[in-house]
């Protein structure tokens, strides 16, 4: 289980790590005026402090924040549940192409955590695909990610 | 009433067989590309503009604008039934439309969409009948300090409102204005931001934002919340379509003050996304149900709407008279103009008197046809509501990657969308707003760029921004935006104190 505390760290070192990178970066074009006027890094190096500066005084609220739990031990397994095939699905996309892709996780996450029956679930991954593939590749051309087994059938 | 006899002339020549044939099947072809996430108005008459070259042009752009209208409405339908916004300009329906859907009530919260959209739409367009030439003026008129001074007050009409933690706000505010800058910056040419990943040269499109902060954000909350869809009565509810439709008079007084902040930031040119957010934005402040807003008030959806139609159409009128396309749409159809024969401008009025009045007249019609065509699709859309959670999440999520790898065909979009979905989620455990974070993202380097120009201009001095009655008033208002709520606040507390 996670308790508000962590959760409003967490959050808060996540926004102030973005807000340090992109002002140190912002250095880079240059701050101030210049020839041109303002120079082009002034505008993101502000945005980066304020990031920053609000950041730490989220950090330092949050860790004064209660220890109760925000996402409890079920919470957290659920939300696995769906995050971590998600995210096999989008490492997967290079490698399988996006229809094969589609079509495992939707029968997966039908079949096995579902406990859908095979068929039902076998029928909707197929419909999946072939709807995926009618509207994006023929009917308006969008060429979805075919991945290295695509290249390896020559598509 | 020279107007209103070019107009009349112009019916004569939208109102045919064949024409209301081609807006029906422009508006049918323009919802599905809108409820599609990742493809818009854009493909959809990339796809038909081929099939144009051989019409008429008159024709021609009944087709194709027709598509746009069936856009604009269809976007809408994501927006409310999934918290996908399709485009930057239905954000702001998500904040209430989602919610009501939500609660069961899908139907009220597309038919408020779509017949408040209606609204907006006819109220730009009779704008465009009676001040056609006027209009084109106006927004002449605009230069980048005014350009700011419109945005700033779209800003700070948003800004501030609703109760998160100011710091959170504040973040989240600076973090949208971060992501605008990545990429190309427009007035340099130097590149921003990009952590040496040479694809983020391209900037980061609104449209994987959105679908991480969002649909994904979004999912893992429902899932966490163990979301079942509401078992809802499988009967097709025209009854309920009817009703809300008759029940809009009661928003009479946000439709008019939507649809005039709509025509207003349309012709400015504010642009539809700047108009909606700012509508919510003040429906928000002065609306008598504003503790409501947020968790499903039909208010929260009027006024959105409204504003988005009013300033799309609205907008396309400085767009023809001036020849500068405001949208990818826009682009894609001037494009079709020039293959056409026709040339964008002012002299169009005067040159192609019959193509011009042609297109106004099939503005009415064609807004006409897409809200018969669409209300007639809320039932069907209404119903997808009702497919077991466990079957929308994966299919919601696949939509999502699939939106933000087409937006620009790039994977690296997809792996983005992921990172701002995780942030959606904590952003949306701890109350952070997200409503600011996505109108910086939007409008924010558009800001920045009209800021900079007017710097550039003036030399470095901030008296530029005081420099005509147009552009003062302008500030004036943002910044009585900002700073007359908390001050009001303030009076209020110590009243109080002291009773």
């Amino acid at each position: 289980m996670v308790s508000r505390r962590a959760l409003e760290a967490l959050t808060a070192a996540i926004t102030g790590a973005f807000g340090v990178a992109i002002a140190v970066s912002s250095l880079d074009n240059g701050i101030g005026w210049g020839t041109g006027g303002v120079e082009s890094g002034t505008f993101p190096f502000m945005t980066g402090l304020i990031v920053t500066a609000g950041s730490l005084y989220n950090l330092a609220r949050g860790l004064m924040a209660g220890r109760e739990s925000l996402i409890s031990a079920h919470d957290l397994k659920r939300v696995g549940a769906l995050f971590l095939p998600a995210v096999a699905f989008v490492a997967l996309i290079p490698v399988l192409g996006m229809y094969a892709v589609t079509g495992i996780y939707m029968f997966a996450t039908l079949r096995l955590q579902n406990r859908v029956a095979a068929w039902r679930a076998g029928v909707i991954a197929v419909v999946a695909v072939v709807a995926l593939y009618a509207v994006f590749e023929r009917a308006f051309q969008v060429e979805l990610p075919h991945g290295w087994l695509g290249a390896a059938l020559d598509w | 009433m020279e107007n209103l006899d070019a107009l009349l002339h112009g019916f004569s020549i939208a109102f045919s067989f064949g024409h209301i044939a081609l807006m029906v099947g422009g508006v049918l072809l323009g919802i599905l590309v809108g409820v599609l996430p990742g493809l818009g108005a854009p493909n959809g008459v990339s796809l038909l503009l081929p099939v144009t070259f051989g019409m008429p042009p008159v024709s021609a752009i009944i087709l194709l604008s027709s598509i746009y209208w069936g856009a604009l409405f269809g976007g809408s339908v994501t927006s409310i039934l999934f918290n996908i916004p399709g485009e930057p300009s239905s954000v702001a329906t998500t904040f209430d439309g989602y919610p009501l859907a939500r609660s069961g009530r899908a139907t009220q919260a597309l038919a408020t969409a779509f017949s408040s959209a209606a609204f907006g739409a006819l109220v730009g367009v009779i704008l465009i009948t009676c001040l056609a030439s006027w209009i084109a003026g106006i927004a002449l008129e605009f230069g980048p300090a005014e350009y700011f001074a419109v945005y700033f007050l779209a800003f700070s009409s948003f800004i501030g409102v609703g109760g998160a933690p100011p710091s959170k706000t504040l973040v989240s505010l600076a973090i949208g204005f971060a992501i605008a800058a990545i990429g190309m910056d427009t007035v340099s040419g130097s590149v921003r931001l990009t952590m040496g990943i040479d694809e983020l040269v391209k900037g980061v499109n609104f449209v994987v934002a959105v679908m991480g902060l969002f649909g994904i954000g979004e999912l893992l909350i429902a899932v966490e919340e163990e979301m079942h869809a509401k078992a809802v009565a499988s009967r097709v509810e025209w009854r309920e379509v009817v009703r809300t439709v008759a029940g809009m008079p009661r928003h009479g007084w946000a439709l008019l003050r939507s649809a005039a902040i709509g025509c207003w930031m349309g012709i400015t040119p504010g642009g539809p996304t700047a108009a909606s957010f700012m509508s919510y934005g003040i429906a928000k402040r002065v609306s008598p149900r504003r503790a409501n807003f947020g968790k499903g008030e039909p208010e929260g959806i009027v006024a959105p709407e409204t504003a988005d139609h009013a300033a799309g159409t609205s907008a396309l009128l400085p767009m023809l008279s001036l020849g500068i396309p405001g949208s990818a749409t826009a682009a894609v159809m001037m494009g079709g103009l020039m293959i056409w024969g026709l040339n964008p401008g002012p002299a169009l009025f005067v040159e192609q008197k019959d193509f011009v009045w042609g297109l106004i007249a099939s503005m009415y019609l064609g807004n006409i046809v897409a809200v018969i065509l669409v209300m007639l699709t809320v039932p069907i859309f209404a119903a997808l509501m009702r497919l077991p959670f466990f079957i929308i999440a994966p299919l919601i999520f696949i939509v999502c990657v699939v939106g933000a790898y087409s937006v620009s065909n790039s994977y690296l979009d997809v792996v983005l969308m992921m990172g701002f979905g995780v942030l959606g989620y904590l952003f949306k455990k701890l109350h952070y707003p997200l409503a600011p974070l996505v109108l910086a993202i939007v409008i924010g380097d558009k800001a920045e760029d009209a800021f900079r120009q007017s710097m550039l201009m003036s030399r470095g001095s901030l008296h530029i921004f005081v420099g005509n009655p147009l552009v003062t008033t302008l500030m004036a208002m943002g910044v009585a935006l900002l700073i007359v709520p908390p001050l009001l606040r303030l009076v209020k507390r110590k009243e109080q104190s002291n009773a």
